[in-house]
């Protein structure tokens, strides 16, 4: 047979597999406690059906939650610790986050995960870690602080810097005090714009996350890792660079809306990755040849 | 395993038989003048053998356009069972036997999809040789003999047909039937050779693939994709007919009875403006131009997109059922490459009032290379 066969094809024989389960099906979870921390953010705990399946739960991974006839929605894990319980920062921002807001303690929902790939802790064994958040990204960069304090020892100094956009969005306050009282690690907190009835009371500076990084003491032998809106990592890595910092030594969590969680919907697909199984949490470098992932 | 055998076209009708022995029958199907699709079939001359290309890809027999995956009820939530039968689809050209391969390797992937697997492992695959017109490239892009886990295949040799035998599947079929094939005679191989010696030189649009990964990476800023995308509908046809476009959404829909409903799996284009959004109205891919680039350079990459492969096979049903004219993959990559257009010469100059495009609709192919592209 003359063909031209200019790409190698690997087949695969459909014979050689077994019966498997559904990789959508979700494990139930009971909604224990809802807690108000600003106007739209609430924090959620749900009681899981089966505790082990999230047991291994690092930070920076996520799940998917469902809401039975409303949908599925990718939501970063909020707790470093997921012994029975798993915490849910929210944002009441569309169709399945706006029923999530409905529903009351004892209510169920459907949670399965954890995905992906979230921040490399071990690689930041003992090494000065700057943890950088702005907005809601604050989420997933609690998980990475309440694993961190729980292994104190094990890592150099902790830098927190946490940004967003109006004083009253302040997210975690009262966790923030506890924090900030700590003499083995910094926070510098900040908002561009002061709106609402009181201050915060925690100490805050007005300013851009940008304007934190200045401040602080980063040595460019710091880790750093960054979650926040899509706009903020070309401005905030470009400000870490001047601090020393190589892409080597930057991890990013990467926003895309990841509908199966599996690799296979193509929704967060971005460059030649699925942001679902090789991400959401990136080291700069690896960035670097996919088009379209940030501007940087 | 690779078995050939023979077998007499005016004595089909028994072929046929040995085909629904095994299963339901599946052929393309004349269902306007000048579309075919894949149908359910109770006698061979509903077959329309002439068929090229199907509306619709033979990716619809496994990955369902709509398809529940979950349901969930008062006593909580429950796995949905892919509905399966025993099936046949016969007539599938080369084209899509390799688009088929990719959607098995994709849906094989840990962790491995069971509505997908359970239809597959139910079908028998009987493919049929074809004769490209101007929209195939399955030459350029590797796939144009019969590839991935299919069971039979028929050349066309004159007045039988030449059985390609290529699981255990196909060689029960054949065996239960011993006394109707027979063994190929040199003559026949002679025939069956020269047949897809004739078929390699038939094809009127190529390019070198071989650079394809390398070309998409540099020409990622290029103006292609503006003066293309900026023609584009965003209308999404390019992606069902696609026979590896996998990509798809998750929906749910409750029924009346407020507690009870499915979780169904559609399939989604990410040439629709939401299908890159996130919270907060964030679209990565807001215009068209971002769009058609993204679904180009999917198909075309390759090697660094997740399944290794780049997930063109040639079929040109992009080409053909894009009312914008911009699907054009061959003359695409030709301009992408620096080398001249190819110009799809059968048919009328452009009339006042055709679209400027070759969208094959309304009888406007441009005399313009550049413009054609």
């Amino acid at each position: 047979m003359v063909t031209a066969s200019a790409i190698p094809q690997m087949v695969i024989n459909m014979h050689n597999h077994t019966p498997c389960q559904s990789p959508f099906l979700p494990n139930q979870a009971k909604l224990r406690s809802i807690t108000p921390m600003s106007q739209d953010n609430y924090l959620f705990e749900f009681l899981l059906d089966k505790p082990e399946e999230f047991s291994s739960c690092m930070p920076g991974q996520f799940v998917q939650l469902w809401l039975p006839g409303v949908g599925e929605s990718p939501i970063s894990v909020c707790s470093g610790r997921t012994d029975g319980t798993l915490e849910l920062c929210v944002r009441k921002a569309g169709r399945v986050t706006g029923a999530l807001f409905n529903l009351t303690e004892g209510d169920w929902v459907g949670l399965r995960g954890p995905y992906g790939i979230g921040f490399p802790i071990d690689d930041y064994l003992g090494k000065d870690i700057v943890l950088i958040a702005g907005g809601l990204g604050i989420a997933p960069i609690r998980s990475l602080w309440q694993y961190l304090l729980d292994r104190r020892e094990d890592f150099g100094k902790i830098v927190l810097i946490y940004g967003m956009r109006h004083s009253q969005q302040l997210l975690f306050r009262q966790e923030l005090k506890l924090l900030l009282r700590r003499s083995d690690m910094r926070v510098y907190i900040a908002a561009e714009e002061v709106i609402g009835p009181d201050l915060p009371t925690v100490s805050w500076q007005l300013g851009r996350v940008t304007d934190m990084i200045k401040q602080a003491e980063i040595d460019p032998g710091f880790v750093a890792a960054i979650c926040g809106p899509p706009v903020m990592y070309k401005y905030v890595v470009e400000e870490l660079k001047q601090k020393g910092l190589s892409p080597s030594q930057i991890w990013l969590s990467i926003e895309r809306h990841m509908k199966c969680a599996v690799g296979k919907c193509g929704h967060c697909f971005v460059g030649g990755t699925f942001t679902c199984r090789d991400g959401p949490v990136f080291r700069m470098d690896s960035l670097r040849f996919l088009p379209e992932v940030i501007e940087c | 395993m690779e078995r050939t055998a023979t077998f007499k076209k005016d004595q089909f009708e028994q072929f046929f038989c040995l085909l629904k022995s095994f299963g339901k029958v599946f052929a393309p199907v004349r269902v306007s003048e000048k579309s075919f699709s894949f149908k359910s079939i109770e006698s061979p001359s509903q077959i329309a053998f002439e068929a090229l290309r199907t509306i619709l890809p033979p990716k619809k027999f496994f990955f369902q356009q709509h398809e529940p995956i979950l349901s969930y009820d008062e006593n909580g939530i429950h796995e949905v069972k892919p509905e399966t039968q025993q099936q046949v689809i016969f007539g599938v050209h080369p084209c899509d036997l390799a688009g088929l391969g990719i959607m098995d390797k994709v849906y094989t992937a840990s962790p491995p999809d069971p509505h997908y697997i359970a239809r597959r492992q139910a079908t028998m695959l009987v493919g049929l040789s074809c004769m490209p017109d101007k929209h195939c490239f399955c030459k350029s892009m590797g796939t144009d003999s019969p590839t991935s886990d299919y069971d039979l295949f028929l050349t066309d040799i004159g007045d039988k047909y030449f059985v390609q035998i290529h699981s255990a599947n196909g060689l029960n079929l054949i065996e239960s039937m011993p006394d109707f094939f027979s063994r190929p005679e040199a003559q026949e191989d002679q025939t069956f050779k020269d047949f897809w010696t004739t078929r390699d030189k038939a094809f009127s649009s190529h390019f070198e693939s071989e650079n394809l990964p390398a070309i998409m990476d540099m020409e990622w800023n290029s103006q292609v994709w503006d003066d293309l995308g900026n023609r584009c509908l965003s209308c999404g046809n390019c992606t069902p007919v696609c026979p590896t476009c996998y990509c798809f959404d998750m929906v749910d829909v409750a029924s009346l009875h407020a507690n009870r409903g499915e979780r169904v799996r559609e399939w989604d284009s990410c040439q629709f403006v939401g299908f890159a959004k996130v919270a907060g109205d964030t679209n990565f891919r807001p215009g068209p131009v971002d769009r058609l680039k993204f679904w180009y350079r999917h198909k075309l990459h390759g090697f660094e997109d997740p399944h290794g492969l780049p997930t063109c096979v040639g079929c040109g049903r992009c080409t053909e059922s894009c009312p914008a004219g911009i699907d054009d993959i061959v003359n695409v990559v030709l301009r992408l490459q620096g080398k001249p257009s190819i110009l799809v010469t059968d048919k009328k100059k452009t009339q006042a009032g055709g679209c400027g495009t070759s969208c094959g609709d309304c009888q406007c192919d441009t005399a313009d290379g550049d413009q054609h592209a």
